[in-house]
């Protein structure tokens, strides 16, 4: 039988919005959905799906790629070689199908946001998704893809018959690494997530002696400073003002973007804000593509700008 | 702790307008100016504090045409004692076939290590897939997103993984391993122009990839490269400076955020 296999991605008894789109790529390419999924209750929506296979192992068991391989090989050796398996291009995602690609000897195809059904090609995206590569699995076997959050779950709809659902058992539990605790971040007594006006830095500010001047103009304009990752790694902002996958997601009425190039883990965190400017000097940055007005322009000029005339 | 630490030397491409040239067969790289892999930058500093700590060296290995001695120049002048250029002129676009080739050379060479570090990306391709496909080769134990090293113990390691939202999960792993280390981890040493010219005086190794082609075949190609579909984008505020930011108040003042 010919169909793909969709690893979920599940946390603390969440299944993640992001699987959707891993469910709706199959969808859209017409291959039936095998899902499997640690036993537990998640409250998934089963008809989106043609089978389940609950795993009964813990969400940290089935999380780690040194399972996950063992996992794997019990499906195929129970409904046959998959055309693809699908995760999401998460964290564990990554994690999982990148040590399953190597540990099968399988192509695999990362960041996945479109495909060509018909050409059986798959869109990644590269230089910060300043350009698209089109790529293709050499061969009929199985492929192994990631898929970027929001790229097919539109796709995803429900299948008129409801899904087979099987379990599993006796999954081989490796101990050579093993979940310890999560570890939340810490408390700070900015929230981001609450303001209505984000002046967010990118790392076009440059250097640290530049953020202050920001910090004056945000004051100015009664905006909250938040930054991109690489402001918050270098320390110049503290962490608690990350917008992206792994720092905030927000919502404000007006998002001003200065110095961000709008890579997706970013454009992930901010995409739904109202109303987006994004100023940067170089006129293809991705950002202007999300953004509602734009200012092609040096940030620090802008600034400067910005302030003579709030002053004046 | 023996720890052997990848570098790469990518494009800088974000202020640069790249082009596709040969009907979408190769994008034109050649005006671009090229630096070290952000996350390569974090994980070479990682390898070294570990390394000045507890003893061993820290071995970087780069896969690269002659430019990426730049990159073993730079590890060097962090802390590392070896730099490898396995030199390859053609880049290979799939993991798949990189990996197989780094795991012929590893083992060919004997290169000893305790972990092998990778960063979590390279910048260009963003594959985010190296290390996990190494690891599996290899059959090692591996970590992603490594944001925290707690303890680094003769037989294994207490680590931070990055997951969504600012949270993380704490992991044992048993040494030998794999980890892909995230940027962020740590705030990387400032390099000197001095330091790297220190640096060039330590010899490093070439060694020729034609050496380590056993099993190395791509499992994916690239049909083609595309600039991506444009959506209808922003309104651009544009004309002078000054009108322009007086543009973007008044956008300020209508959505209510500034009176
Ligand atoms: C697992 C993972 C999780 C991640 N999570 C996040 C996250 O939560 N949040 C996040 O932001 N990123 C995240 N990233 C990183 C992300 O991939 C990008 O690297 C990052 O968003 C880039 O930040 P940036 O736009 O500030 O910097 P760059 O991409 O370097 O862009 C800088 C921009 O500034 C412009 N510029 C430079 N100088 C000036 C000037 N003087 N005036 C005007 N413009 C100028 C440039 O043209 C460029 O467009 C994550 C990555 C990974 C792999
Ligand atoms: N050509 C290369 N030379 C050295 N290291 C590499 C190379 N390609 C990938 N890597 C390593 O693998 C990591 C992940 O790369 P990728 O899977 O291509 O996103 C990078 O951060 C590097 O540490």
């Amino acid at each position: 039988m010919s169909y793909a296999l969709v690893v979920s991605e599940v946390r603390r008894g969440i299944f993640e919005e992001r699987n959707l789109d891993s469910i709706g790529l199959c969808t859209h390419l017409g291959k039936d959905a095998i899902l499997i999924i640690p036993e537990g209750e998640y409250g998934i929506k089963e008809q989106l799906v043609n089978s389940i296979v609950k795993v009964k192992v813990e969400e940290a068991v089935f999380l780690n790629p040194l399972n996950m391989v063992n996992i794997l090989e019990k499906v195929v050796a129970d409904r046959g070689k998959p055309d693809m398996i699908v995760f999401t291009n998460s964290s564990s995602g990554t994690e999982l199908a990148s040590y399953a690609a190597g540990y099968f000897d399988l192509p695999i195809i990362t960041d996945v946001n479109s495909c060509d059904k018909d050409q059986g090609i798959f869109y990644k995206s590269y230089y910060s998704d300043k350009i698209f590569g089109e790529f293709r699995p050499i061969g009929n076997g199985t492929a192994i893809v990631t898929v970027r959050s929001g790229s097919f779950k539109d796709f995803a709809a429900d299948k008129d018959v409801a899904p087979s659902v099987g379990t599993m058992e006796d999954v081989a539990v490796s101990s050579a690494r093993t979940f310890m605790e999560f570890v939340e971040e810490e408390k700070s007594d900015v929230d981001i997530t609450k303001a209505e006006f984000l002046l967010s830095l990118g790392r076009g500010v440059g250097n640290k002696d530049e953020v202050s001047d920001y910090e004056e103009l945000a004051g100015m304009l009664k905006a909250v400073i938040a930054g991109s990752r690489p402001v918050i790694d270098k320390l110049w902002l503290p962490k608690a003002r990350q917008v992206g996958t792994s720092g905030k997601t927000v919502k404000p009425k007006v998002y001003l973007a200065m110095g961000v190039s709008g890579a997706f883990q970013h454009v992930a965190g901010m995409k739904d804000s109202d109303c987006i400017i994004a100023v940067n000097k170089d006129a293809e940055a991705p950002i202007f593509q999300y953004a509602h007005y734009g200012i092609i322009a040096d940030m620090h000029k802008v600034r400067d700008k910005l302030k003579d005339i709030l002053k004046g | 702790m023996n720890i052997i630490v990848f570098t790469k030397r990518v494009p800088a491409t974000q202020e640069e307008e790249l082009r596709i040239i040969g009907e979408g067969s190769a994008v034109d790289l050649s005006k671009v100016p090229f630096k070290v892999n952000d996350w390569d930058n974090y994980s070479v500093e990682e390898a070294v504090r570990i390394v000045e700590k507890s003893g061993g060296a820290v071995t970087a290995v780069s896969v690269g045409d002659a430019e990426s001695d730049e990159v073993l120049r730079r590890a060097i002048a962090m802390g590392a004692k070896d730099g490898f250029l396995v030199e390859s002129g053609d880049i290979v676009h799939d993991p798949n076939a990189r990996a197989t080739l780094i795991q012929n050379f590893l083992k060919k060479e004997n290169v000893p290590f305790d972990a092998i570090f990778t960063g979590v990306q390279s910048e260009d391709d963003q594959f985010a897939s190296l290390g996990g496909i190494l690891a599996a080769k290899m059959r090692l134990p591996f970590v992603s997103m490594v944001i925290g090293i707690d303890s680094f113990e003769k037989d294994h390691a207490v680590v931070r993984r990055e997951l969504e939202g600012g949270l993380q999960e704490r992991v044992k792993v048993m040494l030998p391993c794999v980890m892909s280390i995230q940027t962020g981890i740590n705030e990387p040493r400032y390099v000197s122009i001095m330091g790297i010219r220190k640096a060039s005086k330590v010899e490093r190794k070439i060694f020729k990839s034609a050496d380590y082609q056993e099993n190395v075949t791509a499992k994916i190609e690239v049909a083609r490269w595309i600039y991506p579909p444009k959506k209808a984008g922003a309104t651009i505020l544009s004309g002078e400076l000054e009108s322009a930011c007086k543009e973007l108040i008044g956008i300020l003042k209508e959505k209510g955020v500034y009176q």
